[in-house]
């Protein structure tokens, strides 16, 4: 599978499970895209947990220019309070679109759990064509101590009346996935 | 809160209760059939046997060294951080997290769901000792605040409308909620239990997987509460049982890449949370979160050192042996198992909640081998309910009187052939033609759903002599396989079956020391007894050196294939001749198409109208699926497919006389698949079918003729 192939199967994987995925050429796209999003959604807040230095500074401005407020740590004094979590993902699983997140960060997880809207970054030589090409990471992550990883494919949903398929449950009622083709890898 | 009867009178009151929820069993229909679909499509493009034949071996690897895996699972996971506790029982574990409770000053819990909690009563012995529990599963919720339990293990409020949830929801807010906004009752939950959340000290979760070469654990969920139930609290208890220690992550992924696809149709749950040790917690102590992990024995393992019942370790708790149970199907969850529900349930109940909820709904098994197909851990469902049958029969040191004969007259051949001969000379002024006479209804009671055969005046063996193929230079040599129903009943398929044979040049013997297969017996959980039978067969085919053994009964003949061997291993072996007579050992269909290889021009065409019922033991059974369809075409007939053709007719030999009235709605459903094909003819593989849906179509007076496949082709033979 060429890489082009892979990131085509993420985005149908993805697409599949009510997930919108959208391209971006730089982190300042990226920035405006989670921006924009949450302004049009009438979203006030954002949490952006891990993300620090220049970019953290580029998103500040850009979220002062819509009225959002860029939340600062500890998001347990915002919990009730997170429009959008706007994060960067560790992998990407193609076949099934799944996005991995090293939630190790209690910050990170705070965000992804509580917001209403969940954008994610991700580099797209991250994604992985399926589940067994991740078991090295996976692997290697939890050989060192304590850690949390999450594998997010979609939204929340459930289907526990009468088998009605439901969107955002306990989780983002909306999953954003920016494909992001950055030649830093996209680390954080 | 749950309530299993124990009673024969009472377990049959509740199934009659059950067949009248029109809600449910309109829900579970709906279910049934759509889940085939999307079980189907999701695994469209994966190699299903292989992941099967994968999760089973790698389960079946890890059973015996349960604890070495608990013992490296417990070093890595208390190297981060995490306390291992073992409970010997439900009690231990309640009393294990009760504690753990006390000893952090906890009031408040939150959980996610897990079928061990659920298992163990945690809820009750929680609230018992005044802590504040909130299930935060959606189902789970509605099910707690109704006091029930799960009537399926992924869909717990499976049997509930959504009027009944807005009730219940116009109560927990206190303001009237549309029922018809399945959303926003939804959204109810979302906003009714995120304070709870945000409050709770504690969250409890079970789990999938419990990774012994790291020490993390591994929980499948949609809803995203399990997430927030390991993260917003300061402590977490995860509640799991033994058998879900796997070896490492690729064990794991195994088992994750098959789960959610056969549980409900999807590639991969919404989120699947993979947790090790005491993560970063803001409000624990030092910032870190503690975790406690309560693995929990109450018999898994004994169970794991069992050999007939050890396989029942490897579920993986996908709950698709519910969804495609064609009784689970019309009484539901709450009538079909206990805490466990569908097929393993009635497995596990006796191991972890005791003979007497086991006693009666094990006896509720079609063996139609719906379950067993679909297990994505390859366990042998429908062999171990009848095993789990005769340990609860064991234990309670009485078997019905029906049994006791059953199995008395079935042990010896000569008394039990002299027994139907007597009946068919008897039975003289109650017949009707080939049916027994109409009774008046007081005495027919439940069974008027269809006509009972007559025993026939001369039997398959009777006339064998005379019926049996004259040929010379054979190019074949093969046996019949005859079974009760054939031998008994309906020589007529014998015969054509001899015909048949006589034109293609095969010399067919019926070696008059055959039996019943025992497969009745083994349905009255007589493993003795079907053991016994078994060997007498074996004994009587063995001499022949015949080149295939034919059977027209997809019953006998799955029967003898599959638990011929089982029955008759000795010493972790199956000997020689049992295997040789399971290899050779084929059904009339395969037989004629693959072998014989008929062909089209051999057959004129009639052009009736046709439709096929495929016998459960012949489709699932005997992985026969082709061959039937192949022969029709031959045949050149009018063929049209019956909707859900490969569901049990509900006959299922003595299941049939123990519960008419789920027979009676299956054979209903049957025939009203049949009727909307416009067929004039029925065709199946099987005599027990035969016997039910010719008693159905002439009780509702249809004008469809049951032929058995062998009696069609001989009507079509030029």
């Amino acid at each position: 599978m060429s890489q082009g192939e892979i990131l085509e199967s993420m985005k149908a994987g993805a697409e599949k499970v009510a997930a919108v995925v959208a391209p971006a050429a730089s982190l300042d796209e990226a920035i405006t895209y989670a921006v924009n999003l949450t302004a049009e959604e009438g979203g006030t807040t954002m949490a952006a947990p891990g993300m620090e230095g220049e970019a953290r500074e580029a998103l500040a401005s850009a979220c002062a220019e819509k009225g959002i407020v860029l939340l600062e740590s500890p998001l347990r004094a915002h919990m009730t309070g997170i429009h959008t979590a706007f994060t960067w993902a560790d992998r990407g699983i193609a076949d099934t679109g799944t996005l991995v997140l090293n939630s190790d960060s209690e910050e990170l997880r705070l965000a992804t759990m509580l917001s209403e809207t969940h954008v994610a970054v991700l580099p797209t030589d991250k994604v992985v064509p399926d589940m067994d090409a991740l078991e090295g990471y996976m692997s290697d992550h939890f050989k060192k101590g304590a850690g949390y990883v999450a594998f997010i494919t979609g939204p929340s949903r459930t289907a526990d009346i009468e088998r009605i398929l439901t969107i955002g449950v306990h989780g983002p009622e909306r999953l954003h996935i920016l494909l992001a083709d950055l030649a830093d890898g996209g680390d954080k | 809160m749950i309530h299993t009867p124990e009673t024969d009178k009472a377990f049959k009151k509740q199934i009659k209760e059950s067949l009248d929820k029109d809600f449910m069993r309109k829900t579970l229909n709906t279910f049934s059939v759509a889940y085939r679909q999307s079980r189907a499509n999701a695994f469209a493009e994966l190699d299903l046997d292989g992941l099967r034949n994968d999760v089973a071996c790698m389960k079946d690897e890890g059973i015996p060294h349960l604890s070495e895996l608990f013992d490296a699972f417990k070093k890595n996971a208390e190297a981060a951080g995490t306390v291992i506790h073992v409970a010997r029982d439900a009690d231990e574990a309640n009393r294990i997290i009760a504690e753990i409770a006390k000893e952090n000053n906890v009031k408040s819990i939150v959980k996610s769901k897990s079928m061990t909690a659920e298992e163990t009563f945690l809820n009750d012995h929680l609230e018992k000792d005044g802590y504040e529990v909130v299930e935060t599963d959606l189902g789970e919720w509605i099910i707690q605040m109704r006091h029930e339990g799960p009537s399926h293990m992924v869909m717990p409020a499976i049997h509930l409308s959504r009027y009944q949830v807005g009730e219940l929801f116009s109560g927990v807010t206190a303001r009237k909620q549309d029922p018809e906004d399945i959303e926003g009752l939804v959204k109810v939950a979302r906003k009714e239990l995120r304070p709870k959340f945000i409050n709770a000290d504690m969250g409890v979760s079970g789990g999938n997987f419990a990774i012994a070469d790291t020490g993390a654990i591994g929980l499948v969920t949609n809803e995203g509460n399990a997430r927030l139930t390991t993260t917003l609290p300061r402590v977490h208890v995860a509640l799991m049982g033994f058998d879900k220690l796997v070896p490492d992550m690729a064990a794991a992924m195994k088992i994750l890449k098959i789960l959610p696809r056969n549980a409900t149709g999807q590639a991969l749950t919404s989120y699947v949370t993979w947790i090790k040790g005491t993560n970063e917690c803001a409000t624990g102590p030092s910032g870190r979160k503690v975790q406690h992990i309560v693995f929990l024995d109450n018999g898994r393992l004994e169970l794991a050192k069992d050999p007939i019942f050890a396989e029942a370790l490897r579920c993986i708790r996908c709950g698709a042996c519910a969804n495609v149970c064609p009784i689970y199907r019309m009484v539901g969850g709450h009538t079909f198992g206990h805490v466990y529900i569908g097929a393993i349930g009635l497995i596990l109940t006796p191991f972890f909640h005791g003979k007497e909820k086991a006693r009666e709904i094990v006896k509720c098994c079609l063996n139609c081998q719906s379950c067993k197909s679909v297990c994505p851990s390859k366990i042998d469902l429908p062999y171990l309910i009848k095993n789990v049958y005769a340990k609860v029969q064991d234990e309670d040191g009485k078997k019905p009187f029906k049994t006791r004969m059953t199995s008395m007259l079935l042990k010896n051949r000569r008394l039990f052939h002299a027994a139907l001969k007597t009946a068919s000379k008897i039975q003289g002024p109650a017949t009707e033609g080939p049916y027994i006479r109409h009774l008046p209804t007081f005495l027919m009671g439940e069974h008027n759903f269809r006509r009972l055969p007559a025993i026939a005046d001369r039997s398959l063996r009777d006339d064998w002599k005379k019926v049996k193929p004259k040929v010379t230079k054979p190019a074949l040599k093969v046996a019949l396989f005859g079974g009760c129903a054939g031998d008994f009943i309906y020589p007529e398929h014998g015969k054509a079956f001899a015909r048949l044979c006589e034109a293609y040049n095969i010399a067919v013997d019926y070696p008059m020391d055959q039996t019943c297969c025992g497969l009745p017996t083994m349905m009255m959980a007589q493993m003795d007894t079907a053991k016994e039978i078994a060997a007498q067969n074996v004994k009587a085919f063995h001499a022949g050196n015949y080149d295939y053994i034919v059977t027209l009964c997809a019953s006998c003949g799955s029967h003898i294939k599959e638990n011929f061997p089982k029955l008759l291993t000795t010493k972790g072996a199956v000997p020689a001749d049992v295997q040789a007579m399971a290899d050779k050992l084929i059904d009339f269909s395969s037989f004629m198409n693959d072998v014989v290889k008929v062909k089209a021009e051999d057959f004129m065409n009639l052009g009736r109208k046709v439709t096929y019922h495929y016998p459960c033991h012949l489709v699932r059974g005997l992985d026969v699926t082709e061959a039937p369809m192949a022969l029709l075409e031959k045949a050149g007939v009018n063929f049209t497919e019956c909707d859900e053709s490969q569901v049990c007719c509900g006959f299922s030999g003595s299941f049939s006389v123990d519960f008419p009235m789920i027979s009676k709605n299956m054979l209903a459903h049957k025939l009203d698949n049949v009727e909307a094909t416009q067929a004039t003819t029925l065709v199946t593989d099987c005599p027990g079918c035969v016997l039910q849906l010719k008693g159905g179509i002439k009780a509702r007076g249809m004008n469809v003729t049951v032929k058995h496949m062998a009696e069609v082709l001989l009507e079509e033979k030029k």
